[in-house]
């Protein structure tokens, strides 16, 4: 799968597999692929460079630790990795009596995101196609009706419950979760070809 | 609840977006149902695609030095938990060091992962999960409790930690080998989950000779020496 290996055709999991070993090159091989990834998410979440910085640096390590529990049937390095990120950057900005960046942006802009959040800034060094699928992720997110895509990045960046997100839109929970079905099943489909061919 | 209702559940779970209270039920459906343990694997995927479109940062290349760095400090956990049986196997000849629980204590928890190998196992697997949830333990007065379990042959230290709220950030923990006379030797940094636990396994330089083992808070990345006085302190019992 294009997202998951680079040039070299290492498929990520080797990699993983090669640091439940101890093996360091496997990790910083890992982390020169992911940690754009892991960084863009965490600075979404958390706002600043420097607990950006902490969440990345504890999540790969906690990657490291655990490289040997990882079960590729369970799924892909990628999501592992993003959970492991998001659940750190959304600690932290607990932790930090903060509000995950996304939610002050949709206060700050009264009626919603000012933006959506994904975009297509390029970073040039980039592997071409890693930026293909992150391409088609950015506009699949983009032809979402805008209250379908404001739900998802309330809850996945926002960190916030289907209840939560009702009350900070002050709409019924009913359609709520409607939003989030419709939003994901439509994304599980445009996602398609990213998904369908499994694990590398 | 139908089954086509409890399908409905796999989106907003995959996303963390149900109540705890919901979400605990649709484990305990999950467990029987695999149709829908499918699903929740496709739209964890999904998930992990959203985070790619994340508006584009770029890390300083000194967080690079920094993970590797921090690394290089911590070895990872051996696969499929093969760290409990290496425990019960080791048992007899590991000396068991209580820090701020006794040896007693100690040998009970060695004797209890005899017993119940894949309990332990179990247990590893969910304390270490990514996703598992967060509960604030710091407030509940609990005094953190950390236990380590030294096998000389091996040059291998596993430190079990609870209650210990992780360190803020840009601060981690660090454990110190202390030779009566002589300065520290670092033996590792490590830090403990949202909720307040670790088990992991540090090396130990070979050969050396310590009795007295202490951990402090340090910067990120660790200390050359303690710049803070220790906050907890556990003697190697005298049989050695």
């Amino acid at each position: 799968m294009p997202i998951q290996t680079d040039r070299s055709g290492t498929p990520d999991r080797a990699l993983v597999a090669r640091m439940g070993t101890g093996e360091e090159r496997a990790l910083g091989e890992l982390y020169d692929r992911h940690s754009r990834m892991a960084y863009a998410l965490a600075m979404t979440i958390v706002g600043e460079r420097a607990d950006a910085d902490e969440v990345v640096a504890d999540a790969f390590g906690q990657a490291w630790r655990t490289a040997g529990q990882f079960d590729p049937a369970r799924g892909s390095v990628t999501a592992w990795l993003a959970t492991i990120t998001r659940t750190r950057a959304l600690d932290l900005a607990r932790a930090r009596g903060r509000r995950a960046r996304v939610l002050e942006r949709a206060a700050q802009s009264g009626d919603g995101l000012a933006a959506p959040v994904a975009s297509v800034g390029r970073a040039p060094d980039r592997a071409a196609e890693q930026h293909e699928a992150r391409a088609l992720v950015v506009r699949s997110l983009a032809e979402l009706p805008e209250p379908q895509r404001r739900v998802i990045e309330l809850a996945y960046f926002g960190g916030l419950t289907q209840t939560e997100i009702a009350a900070e839109l002050s709409e019924p929970l009913g359609t709520i979760k409607t939003r989030i079905r419709a939003a994901l099943e439509k994304l599980r489909g445009a996602l398609a070809p990213l998904l369908s061919e499994g694990e590398a | 609840m139908t089954d086509h209702a409890w399908r409905e559940l796999a989106g907003a779970y995959a996303l963390g977006a149900l109540e705890p209270e919901e979400a605990a039920r649709f484990e305990e459906h999950l467990a029987g149902c695999a149709a829908c343990r499918a699903d929740v694997q496709a739209f964890r995927e999904v998930a992990g695609l959203i985070a790619t479109a994340a508006p584009v940062a770029t890390p300083d290349p000194a967080l690079r030095d920094r993970v590797m760095r921090e690394a290089r400090q911590v070895r990872p956990m051996r696969r499929r938990a093969p760290l409990v049986p290496w425990l019960a196997a080791a048992a007899s000849l590991v000396l068991a060091i209580g820090l701020g629980v006794g040896l007693q204590r100690a040998r009970h928890d060695l004797a209890a992962a005899q017993d119940s190998l894949a309990q332990q196992a179990q247990l590893i697997a969910v304390v270490l999960s990514p996703d598992a949830q967060t509960v604030a333990l710091a407030s509940k007065g609990q005094p953190p409790s950390v236990r380590l379990f030294w096998n000389p042959a091996q040059h291998r230290i596993v430190i079990s930690a609870r209650n210990l709220p992780p360190a803020p950030a840009g601060r981690t923990y660090q454990l110190w080998a202390i030779a009566r006379g002589q300065a520290p030797v670092s033996v590792g940094v490590f830090n403990t989950t949202p909720d307040g636990r670790l088990i992991a396994a540090l090396d130990v330089p070979a050969n050396l000779l310590f009795q007295v083992t202490a951990v402090t808070e340090e910067p990120a990345g660790g200390s050359p020496q303690p710049t803070q006085t220790p906050f907890l302190v556990g003697e190697l019992p005298r049989s050695e």
